[in-house]
């Protein structure tokens, strides 16, 4: 909780460390409904580990979005499917806040 | 039915129609209903209006089910969507652009000699 007592006030300063995306991200899956939260690892496949569907995929990609305030086209959101991709494209992004 | 290579490309290729439409109505209706507990009930109605046609078989049923629900889907779009403010058509797009290359600050300007 303490991130948001020292987060800088520019807005192109504050850059993501990766261990803050990987935790941040696994939080997210952790709160999605129909994700089991102790199969959850920073290795996950959406599909394959998680027994996620297509639809189910789409939200926590959605989840994803709102966490980083990100905007992602839907042809790099299709490309996301597993938990290692995602922390590759949140950590690139050069405005995840 | 001979699952054929021209049917699998064809089963795919609405798979993907299907996520970019369920991933656009998601975002609409987030747009529609702001309030987290609203937002929660009318996309898990959404999701139950697409898993009612989950096991469709027949393609052509699958197509007219898709043009169905991206009609709905174009009739009931927000007019003013939330976009990311950095992104395009968002109140921060092209804002502070950086400057044009070439251009420095000169410091001693006038005292050069």
């Amino acid at each position: 909780m303490a991130r948001w007592l020292v987060r800088p006030m520019s807005s192109h300063d504050a850059h993501l460390t990766r261990d803050e995306v990987v935790d941040r991200l696994v939080d997210v899956l952790k709160s999605h409904p129909k994700v089991d939260p102790s199969k959850v690892n920073p290795e996950a496949h959406f599909e394959k580990d998680l027994g996620l569907d297509s639809l189910d995929t789409v939200e926590v990609v959605m989840a994803i979005e709102e966490e980083f305030k990100l905007e992602i086209p839907d042809q790099e959101a299709n490309k996301i499917d597993s938990l290692p991709l995602a922390v590759e494209y949140v950590a690139n992004h050069p405005m995840a806040a | 039915m001979a699952t054929t290579a021209g049917y699998l490309a064809r089963r795919a290729a609405q798979k993907e129609r299907v996520r970019l439409l369920y991933r656009s109505a998601l975002k609409d209706t987030l747009n529609w209903a702001v309030h987290r507990h609203l937002f929660y009930q009318d996309a898990s109605d959404l999701r139950d209006k697409f898993e009612t046609n989950r096991h469709v078989e027949d393609p052509d049923v699958i197509d007219r089910l898709i043009d169905d629900a991206e009609a709905q889907y174009r009739n009931f779009q927000h007019p003013d969507p939330y976009i990311v403010p950095w992104a395009p058509g968002g109140s921060k797009f092209t804002r502070n652009p950086p400057p044009p290359q070439g251009i420095e600050i000169i410091y001693n300007y006038g005292k050069e000699n």
